[in-house]
């Protein structure tokens, strides 16, 4: 039986968690309002995909602009949106104090959030740049780089004035994210926008970033989350914890090279995609040793928490193996330029990523807010949405890399013959993007329908039934 | 992990170490990177593009043409590229030299463009304005980057041969033709030295033998 998220154990929810009440829930707010956004987008993408006039005649909504301004809604929107509201959390907690200066997250959300707007029109009206990742236009690049600062400063003061000496895994991959993303984010912008390099060094700056953005950033967020939800639900400590940290340094220092497999077979030097190949290889390490750590979330126990954060897991090491292997030069001839990158980059970020973050949302939001989510069902019915909207996607967009990728290495197939190859395929991938949309609409619904309830009555605690198991 | 100051260190090194062996790395060896003079013909390629493609080659990024189309040939041994008429030799780094924006793309939903202007489609300008005019299995039509004008005296002759209005006609706008500029410019088919392709191995033993 599962046991749903209730209003959080009274004795368990301190000033820690209510002083940022507000704060976090603006972080988070946006970052639902981002991800059904980027879903609608991410929808309609798809669409044009197998049926091309689908809104071809709209300049703002051509292909090639709506997949940009879809990236970005999902990676500066919904991803750092919510992975900063996770982070700050679990560095308050973790820290054992509350969050100070929390003016400046609310006055750098509204600042970031602004910039992206400001931003994606850009993208629609033509000021696009070419880079992945980093599509957005060079106006908005340095208010994003200080909103973020300003978002992460209660983060980086939690992490100097912790109470206890001892740190917890979480708090590394939390505090490496928020330090490193303005860094590599600050290098990218000079030497992919206001000063660029020459030649094809542009693709291997974009192609360090792009990895970096993963890497150093979306996946120690997501991480983070997971490091703190399984061994606080379960009750039980992490095993083989002393391999954590080793896992953690695999991913600092080898995560961002492996940046250069998207480029095998390109007209850079050989030598940065053989690292790359080497890199995607050496850390399987860290891949294997999240998997042994974080283990205890596959026995889920009834946690709704625990089944989201076991399935974000499982496409986290899964994703991992996938890159090794497409990495190699012979599995790469053919996935390569293909929807099996695609479907790649979906198990990362629906899959992986946002998984973590939906669990640490449905374990945050009642802990901060004081009220129990209304309703149960309808976190079941994200559940099964979310699971059966990402398998399909990815599963689909990798069969139709593969049709494609026979096709495309077949010179006796004609290019025009293609596209009709892989239709059937997208029109699935469609289907599962739309129940992932759905999904979606359903905990932005939820999100608003507590924070609305909240306003209606005021918090009472309700000591019963607890939550989760939870030891402190 | 007690220590903070080893644990900073250790996040500077992760980033500081990966930036300086891709970019730092690359940019040691292909930063100098000059065109290639041939005193046979007397230029240096890649030539440089004419204005109108430079201009051209912004509408292409703004659009993102980039998201369906590559403009990277690979080695005629690592996939069809070359028996697709793609090109017969790899790309180079010393193609994209004097590109503002160099768009390599990563996904081939459309064919790759590297050698384009010099398919038959692009070497005539007025086929391939028609082109963008026109909805092409899996492309769409760019109807935006036309006008519908009136027909005042004489008709122009940049004027389309599509359907329009009585008493109007269909002409590309500036952005239109500065794309189509772009597109006649990609041609990456002058083989510099270390572009001349690779022969597989197998070959190479047979000639000796």
């Amino acid at each position: 039986m599962t046991t749903a998220p209730q209003a959080a154990d009274a004795a368990e929810v301190t000033e820690i968690d209510t002083s940022a009440r507000w704060p976090l829930l603006l972080l988070l707010g946006s970052a639902l309002l981002w991800l059904v956004l980027s879903g609608i987008l991410a929808l309609a993408n798809l669409v044009q995909l197998h049926t091309p006039e689908f809104m071809a005649g709209c300049s703002a909504l051509t292909y090639g602009r709506l997949s940009a301004i879809q990236e970005t809604a999902f990676i500066y929107g919904w991803a750092a949106n919510s992975g900063l509201a996770v982070a700050l959390w679990l560095l308050a907690r973790l820290g054992g104090a509350p969050l100070r200066s929390l003016n400046w997250v609310v006055a750098g959300t509204l600042f970031w959030n602004f910039a992206l707007i400001l931003g994606i029109a850009g993208i629609a009206t033509g000021d696009m740049t070419s880079n992945a990742w980093l599509h957005l236009p060079a106006y908005v690049l340095p208010m994003l780089l200080v909103a973020y600062g300003t978002i992460a400063v209660p983060g980086v003061l939690a992490w100097t004035g912790r109470r206890k000496e001892m740190t917890f895994a979480a708090q590394w991959y939390a505090v490496a994210a928020l330090f490193l993303f303005p860094w590599l984010f600050s290098i990218a912008q000079m030497m992919l926008v206001f000063a660029p390099e020459r030649g094809v060094l542009q693709a291997l700056v974009a192609g360090w970033f792009v990895q970096g953005a993963w890497t150093l950033w979306l996946a120690p967020l997501a991480l983070a989350a997971a490091y703190y939800l399984v061994p606080k639900i379960t009750g039980r400590i992490i095993p083989s914890y002393d391999f954590a940290q080793l896992s953690f340094w695999t991913l600092l220092f080898v995560g961002a090279w492996t940046g250069g497999r998207h480029l095998i077979g390109g007209p850079v030097p050989a030598w940065v995609a053989t690292i790359a190949v080497v890199s995607c290889a050496l850390l399987l390490f860290h891949y294997i040793v999240v998997a042994v750590n974080l283990r205890g979330a596959f026995c889920s126990g009834g946690s709704t928490v625990l089944k989201f954060v076991a399935f974000g897991l499982a496409a986290y090491v899964a994703g991992g193996f996938l890159d090794a292997y497409t990495a190699m030069r012979g599995v790469a001839v053919h996935t390569q330029f293909t929807h099996f990158s695609e479907g790649q980059a979906q198990l990362a970020l629906n899959g992986a990523f946002s998984m973590l973050m939906y669990g640490a949302i449905y374990f945050l939001v009642p802990r901060i807010t004081g009220l129990a989510w209304p309703s149960v069902p309808l976190i079941r019915a994200h559940y099964a949405a979310a699971l059966t909207g990402t398998i399909v996607l990815v599963v689909t967009l990798i069969g139709a890399g593969c049709v494609q990728g026979h096709d495309l290495n077949t010179a006796a197939i004609p290019f025009a013959d293609i596209a009709g190859h892989v239709r059937p395929w997208l029109l699935a991938a469609t289907a599962g993007q739309a129940i992932l949309l759905l999904g979606n609409l359903l905990l932005a619904t939820h999100l608003f329908w507590l924070a609305a309830a909240k306003s209606v009555a005021p918090a009472v605690f309700n000591p019963a039934p607890t939550m989760e198991a939870s030891v402190s | 992990m007690k220590n903070g100051f080893t644990f900073f260190l250790g996040l500077f090194l992760a980033v500081a170490l990966a930036w300086t062996g891709i970019v730092m790395g690359s940019h040691v060896q292909l930063g100098h990177l000059a065109p290639y003079f041939d005193e046979n013909e007397g230029k240096a390629f890649p030539e440089r593009m004419p204005g109108i493609a430079a201009q051209g080659q912004l509408v292409y990024q703004d659009l993102g043409c980039a998201a369906c189309h590559t403009q990277q040939v690979r080695r005629p041994d690592f996939g069809s590229d070359k028996a697709r008429g793609w090109g017969d030799r790899q790309s180079v780094a010393r193609d994209y030299v004097s590109q503002a924006h160099v768009q390599l793309g990563e996904s081939r939903v459309g064919p790759d463009l590297a050698t384009f202007g010099a398919r038959p489609l692009a070497v005539d300008a007025t086929r391939l304005t028609q082109y963008l005019y026109e909805p092409h299995g899996g492309m769409p039509a760019y109807r935006f980057l036309f006008e519908e004008r009136k027909i005042t005296g004489e008709r122009s002759a940049d004027a389309l041969k599509a359907a329009a209005p009585a008493g109007y006609e269909i002409i590309p706008t500036h952005r239109a033709v500065s794309l189509v500029a772009y597109l006649q410019s990609l041609n990456n088919v002058y083989e510099y030295p270390e572009a001349r392709p690779v022969e597989p191995a197998a070959t190479k033993e047979g000639e000796s033998k």
